[in-house]
């Protein structure tokens, strides 16, 4: 019975969002912390070093973490902040259990859990195994990453366990393994200042990756060129060298039409391709057609600036190709990732100092959290869950038969199409908020409501949180303690910094408790967040990403440590393919020709307008963390609808306005921004926020075949000047979904 | 505000000696002040005479500092502005009505600290109030302008007399008579809770403690310590000791005493004496918002009032501060956002030279 | 005082506004930001201006204060106005030439970025130049910036025909040696090609 027990207003009266402003302690006060703990922010793939201030067990401020590598004490507007979330009024501190009508009231442990197993064996047993799922995110420690996945996999044996990750790492990680044989960025961050050339594409790295900027910046002064590919003008696409504002899903166009150019005018590295490459002709064949005005016409951009990017990039000595989500959320994403990457091995530029390429993760642990076997696909160490050495090996190490392990199950978006089609009747989920970022967000709230038993595990009460049945509460990033991967490949530790407030527990505890409950606590004898590392580390042996070797300790004494690491006392690899020596069997790179398709859905008389969507600098994802702090709420505290003024005219809408953006899905109300730095056919929402506010309303459900990704950067809309709403939802505060 | 009279800002002579000047003014009428005050020192106590010296040195460094304070033109301006506007015949009874309310807010409650902090206010209402009302007595005792006898007939009944006039009498036990009494005590005390929250504040606030200087942020607060327990002392000693120590008590208390005086025209408690200019500036802001907003001349928005402008120029050309342009604008006229968007953009050009230009917006 | 200095280099600022929250946890005035970061003209383009304190070897700030309540400590830093002098009269506002001065109306008084006194004081850099992810702001020895700039830093500044030093360094190309302000609105372009540098739609033209 996931439905939401009160109306939306009278949750957020009980659970917020609500702002905290002020930290614990107040601003003014000088009483020395009792500690200063080193640790990483929790609020983007970068994993910044940061040391927050503790006193009494709470956390009151934070200095720099100057010495940490990464970032020398760098933070954006998340990482600053971030404290503020410790000791917030909205704070889930025991279990909550819905009662209709009412809201949600506290429960006790023992009630909660005991509610949780009866249903879940109530569920499998009625249903079948798999008819109970398993949603986790990307922004969880590697130990719990490890831990769900084992827990869905031992405990419930069910195949239907999928991640938030799904919804931002996947097309570049399918394409990295396709090309490369494996699934990481290719290069430290060192590396990007000492690259001549430097292909962004589909990147808003001052927002999404900031700290990242100082590497370009850096790489500017050193005299390399930058190359952006946006249909936005970005902060980092005003001081590149050549902006070339791209349609969305056109970026094949401008990687084939540069390749095109590089091949006819002897701008790859034959012997490179000769030694340590297989599929180049065919490549070669398939980009024969993407001539600069052909590339140009798919792309939507001068043929010109095609041309002129294969001369910036064709001759370079050294070079670093960036991609993110620009790219990755098409349908066709892992062939925008390819096609991009084709450019780097026919260069043949990596594997040395200034030369590779990085997919910029977005989420906190959106490298190692699509490692450790959360992903409906694999098994820790990035094993493949259909491959019987690997089913065999993982058996060994967790100590079950090898048919025990189900097989692949369903990624996030079939998965929530499984529950609408009530296939799946039974859900826990944490560190994930799919109402506010699946697509078509109208089709998941129903689906939710279909579901005959849903626990969440959380610690501020999310928008998808309130269709829970059972709430438990967890615990934030500060409060355990467990390590991630950042953006480089580089596995860090986070320290436990405080307690969980009130009877908030740790998630690993929570975890190990419903195993326990299940009769699988020989299974999951865990006494802390090392010991599952420690397992975690076994279980990756001799895998793609193998953390053999890395232990908390050599962490702490390297700055983190890059795996793979094999063994005890290895230094850990910050550079991959380092002699031309890639991760498949051959030794050799993949290439692989691509095609240009459409997207999903093109724009049309209809709706004629493409809908892109993204992030801003002060949110993280969902928002759910982010939408609770005053200082970040007051940087951008809606969303708005960028058009240039050439539409902004023919729909007849001015700055400011209140503008209904509207899909074959969906429609927002929201203020339209009306700026000269964004494609005339193209509007632009940031999705942080909930309900009658979320751009994934109005988002596709298109997925891409291979990775699965949703098509979040391209659908059909259509815009018109509105009133101010006036209904419910619009009155509420603007962090809850109203709008001002 | 039309029709305000221009105001010299660089009036002639040496400040140095226009200064001085009123420096022994200052002291002079002080001295004329005692000696007619005392009915011709006949009321004056010989005891005192150290603090009435240190006094009129004290006067002669006010009028010193607050002669030189004048010459600034930016101070100058604002003083005679305020002057001209506060006496406006048409504004002149809603000016006083005015600073009847101003006076109480932001000279007896002092509310405008209370913004910056409660813990502040608490100590500076508590400091200010202790010394105004001991000086209130203090001053005119020892320049010989009050003095209290029994009376000739009752021993019971207590005259005070000021200027030699006599003003009041109670018995002896009357409410009054403790409070005159002790009123020093009270004040003393009143300093001591001062001290003491300002200290327990400075001690707690990290940013207070990084900028504070000892000369200008502690030494007035150990001042005041050293008077006021020196003082509470002197009591104890009188009432308690059967005057213990009575003697080198009071040696050391006149010795706190005198070194603050000697202080107060050059440190930080200078600020009492230049404090009720923030009343002009009242009358000054009030004035320039009935009269024209300056617009700036980069956005076209208001962002000032046309009289503070106008004034800021005259005190720029009177300091030699040359912001005039050389398109016959007046840096002046830009606003403070503007002037920071024009810096960057400043800068970002000088990096977007034709040549960089043409290889990054090159539309081919 | 270390041989450290700050460093702005306006052209690389993201305005991310890392700074204006970072500038609120110092302890030197905490729970306050007081820099500034304009968006110059969010219409037209995304460029942003970030400004703190250049701290004037002759603050005009100072010498425009009608109360003598702008100090500047043995080691040039400028500092918010004394608290007991300031009479909130905003000259200093409206003189600064780099506009940094704030008036905070509900103490009544100016407050202005500080250089993170209590900071820079012990030889810890300020928030701002610690957080800044773009390098706009950076606090470091001018041995590490001629390592990592291709311009060079200068203190130089001209506002109409009054030169200005500053303790605050700008980054500017090499063949500069003072910044001359003239006003200039979102296109500087020294470049006779696009009025209009940040216009995609006109940088897609020859598509159409
Ligand atoms: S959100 Fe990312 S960039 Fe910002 S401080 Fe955190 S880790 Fe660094
Ligand atoms: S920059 Fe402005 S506020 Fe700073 S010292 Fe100079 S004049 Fe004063
Ligand atoms: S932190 Fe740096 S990049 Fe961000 S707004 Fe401030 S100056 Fe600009």
């Amino acid at each position: 019975m996931a439905k939401l027990p009160v109306d939306v207003p009278e949750l957020v009266k009980q659970f917020g969002p609500t702002l905290n402003r002020v930290p614990a302690g107040g601003w003014v006060g000088s009483e020395e912390q009792d500690r200063m703990v080193k640790t990483h922010c929790c609020f983007c793939g970068q994993q910044c070093g940061i040391q927050l201030r503790v006193r009494n067990n709470k956390v009151v401020g934070w200095e720099p973490w100057e010495d940490f590598p990464f970032n020398l004490g760098k933070l954006c507007p998340k990482g600053v902040k971030r404290y503020m979330q410790d000791e917030h009024p909205d704070r889930l501190k025991h279990p909550l259990q819905r009662v209709a009508g009412k809201g949600f009231e506290p429960i006790s442990w023992d009630a909660a859990l005991s509610r949780v197993v009866s249903e879940i064996q109530r569920i499998q047993k009625t249903y079948g195994n798999d008819a109970f799922a398993v949603l986790t995110g990307a922004s969880l420690t590697n130990e719990k990453a490890y831990l769900l996945g084992k827990f869905a996999r031992v405990a419930l044996r069910t195949a239907n366990i999928d991640y938030n990750g799904r919804l931002c790492m996947v097309s570049a990680g399918a394409a990295s393994k396709k090309v490369f044989g494996i699934d990481r960025s290719a290069n430290p961050w060192s590396d990007l200042p000492k690259a001549k050339v430097i292909l962004a594409a589909g990147a808003n790295i001052a927002e999404c990756a900031p700290i990242t900027t100082d590497y370009l910046w850096q790489a500017r002064e050193n005299g390399g060129k930058l190359i952006i590919l946006d249909p936005r003008l970005t902060p980092i696409a005003r001081n590149a060298d050549l902006y070339i504002p791209v349609r969305s899903g056109g970026d094949i166009g401008v990687f084939n039409g540069m390749l095109h150019i590089m091949i006819e005018r002897g701008w790859i590295d034959r012997d490179f391709i000769a030694q340590h490459t297989t599929g180049f002709e065919q490549v070669a064949e398939a980009v024969k057609k993407y001539t600069p005005e052909y590339s140009a016409r798919i792309a939507g951009v001068p043929a010109e600036m095609i041309v002129r990017a294969a001369e910036m990039w064709g001759p370079a000595p050294t070079s670093f190709l960036l991609h993110s989500r620009g790219i990755e959320h098409h349908s066709k994403g892992v062939d925008n990732c390819i096609a991009a990457i084709n450019l780097v091995v026919a260069s043949g530029r990596i594997g040395r100092e200034g030369c590779g390429y990085a997919m910029i993760t977005g989420q906190g642990n959106g490298q190692g959290a699509r490692e450790q076997g959360q992903k409906c696909d694999q098994l820790p160490g990035a094993r493949d869950i259909e491959n019987p050495e690997h089913r065999k090996y993982i058996a060994g190490v967790w100590g079950v038969p090898e048919e025990s392990i189900p097989g692949k199950g369903l990624s996030a978006v079939p998965l929530m199409e499984a529950i609408h089609d009530g296939k799946i009747k039974g859900l826990l989920s944490i560190c994930f908020n799919p109402t506010v970022s699946l697509p078509d967000a109208n089709y998941v709230r129903a689906a939710l409501e279909k579901l005959e038993f849903y626990v969440n595990i959380e610690f501020f009460l999310s928008e998808t949180a309130q269709y829970a049945d059972v709430v438990l509460a967890g615990s934030l990033m500060e409060e355990d303690e467990g390590t991630t991967t950042s953006v480089e490949g580089r596995v860090i530790h986070h320290r436990k910094v405080v307690s969980p407030p009130g009877e908030a527990r740790e998630d690993w505890k929570i975890v190990c408790d419903i195993a326990r409950r299940l009769g699988h606590g020989d299974k999951f004898n865990y006494s802390s967040p090392h010991d599952i590392f420690e397992e975690l580390r076994v279980a990756s042996k001799g895998g793609v990403s193998d953390y053999y070797g890395i232990t908390w300790e050599a962490i702490d004494n390297n700055y983190g440590m890059f795996w793979p690491c094999p063994e005890i006392g290895h230094p850990g690899t910050p550079r991959l393919y380092e002699g031309g020596k890639f991760g498949h069997p051959d030794g050799k790179a993949h290439f692989l020709p691509i095609e240009w398709r459409p997207s999903a859905e093109m724009p049309d008389d209809e709706y004629p307008i493409i809908l892109t969507t993204g992030r801003v600098v002060s949110q993280f994802l969902s928002g759910t963390q982010t939408r609770r702090i005053g200082g970040l709420m007051d940087q951008y505290p809606q969303p708005l609808c960028e058009m240039h003024p050439r539409l902004a005219e023919k729909v007849g809408v001015k700055d400011g306005d209140f503008v209904k953006v509207e899909s074959r899905r969906g429609s927002v109300v929201v203020h339209a921004q009306v700026v000269k730095t964004i494609r005339p056919d193209t509007v632009f929402i940031p999705y942080h926020w909930p309900l009658d506010r979320s751009a994934n309303n109005l988002t596709i459900r298109a997925i891409d075949p291979v990775s699965n990704i949703p098509e979040f950067k391209i659908c059909a809309v259509r815009v018109s000047k509105t009133e101010q709403p006036t209904d419910p939802i619009a009155k509420l505060e603007v962090q809850a979904g109203g709008i001002r | 505000m039309d029709g305000l009279k221009p105001i010299n800002l660089s009036p002639r002579g040496s400040d140095t000696a226009h200064s001085l000047a009123w420096g022994l003014i200052a002291a002079a009428a002080l001295i004329v002040g005692i000696v007619v005050g005392s009915r011709g020192l006949k009321d004056f106590d010989p005891a005192l005479i150290s603090y009435a010296g240190a006094t009129v040195f004290s006067a002669f460094g006010l009028g010193y500092r607050y002669a030189m304070w004048l010459r600034r033109p930016p101070t100058r301006l604002y003083w005679f502005r305020g002057w001209q506007i506060f006496l406006i015949p048409k504004r002149l009874p809603g000016n006083i009505a005015r600073l009847v309310r101003i006076f109480w807010n932001n000279v007896v409650l002092q509310r405008f600290i209370e913004r910056r902090s409660k813990t502040r206010w608490t100590a500076h209402w508590f400091l200010a109030w202790g010394c105004l009302i001991a000086a209130a007595v203090t001053f005119p005792l020892s320049f010989g302008w009050i003095r209290f006898e029994t009376a000739a007939d009752n021993q019971q009944i207590y005259r005070a007399f000021v200027f030699g006039i006599h003003v009041a009498s109670f018995p002896l036990d009357s409410i009054m008579a403790p409070l005159a009494f002790n009123i020093l005590d009270i004040c003393a005390v009143m300093v001591l809770i001062g001290v003491f929250v300002a200290m327990w504040r400075r001690g707690r606030d990290r940013g207070a403690m990084s900028v504070q200087q000892f000369s200008n942020d502690l030494l007035p607060l150990v001042l005041l310590f050293a008077i006021s327990v020196t003082g509470l002392f002197l009591t104890a000693s009188t009432h308690l000791m059967r005057g213990l120590y009575y003697v080198f008590l009071s040696q050391l208390h006149a010795v706190t005493v005198i070194f603050t005086l000697l202080y107060l025209p050059f440190g930080k408690f200078f600020h009492i004496f230049q404090r009720p200019a923030q009343l002009g500036i009242d009358f000054y802001k009030r004035a320039g918002e009935e009269g024209g907003q300056a617009q700036c001349i980069r956005c076209g928005q208001p962002f000032a009032t046309q009289l503070q402008i106008g004034d800021l120029k005259a005190v720029q050309s009177a300091l030699c501060i040359q912001y005039a342009m050389r398109d016959g604008t007046h840096y002046q006229d830009v606003c403070p956002a503007c002037r920071r968007k024009n810096l960057a953009l400043t800068q970002d050009a000088l990096w977007r030279t034709p040549e960089a230009e043409l290889q990054r917006f090159d539309r081919f | 005082m270390s041989e450290r200095a700050f460093y702005i280099d306006y052209s690389r600022c993201i305005g991310c506004q890392s700074c204006v929250q970072a500038c609120a946890e110092c302890d030197t005035h905490r729970g306050v930001s007081l820099i500034h970061l304009e968006t110059i003209q969010r219409r037209e383009s995304v460029q942003t201006a970030p400004q703190v304190c250049m701290h004037c070897e002759d603050p005009i700030c100072a010498r425009v204060c009608p109360a003598d309540a702008i100090k500047k400590t043995p080691d040039g830093v400028v500092q918010s106005s004394l608290k007991p002098r300031c009479i909130g009269c905003s000259n200093c506002v409206l003189a600064c030439p780099f506009g940094v001065p704030r008036y905070q109306v509900e103490i009544d008084q100016m407050m202005k970025c500080d250089y993170c006194y209590d900071r820079t004081s012990v030889d810890k850099k300020p928030m701002c130049a610690t957080v800044c992810p773009s390098g706009a702001l950076t606090f470091a020895t001018a041995e590490e910036i001629q390592r990592s700039r291709r311009g060079i830093a200068i203190n130089s500044w001209k506002f109409g025909n009054e030169v200005v030093k500053t303790k605050v360094f700008v980054i500017v190309p090499r063949e500069v040696e003072r910044v001359n302000v003239e006003l200039v609105q979102i296109s500087p372009t020294p470049s006779a090609l696009s009025d209009d540098p940040y216009d995609v739609a006109l940088m897609l033209e020859s598509v159409e």
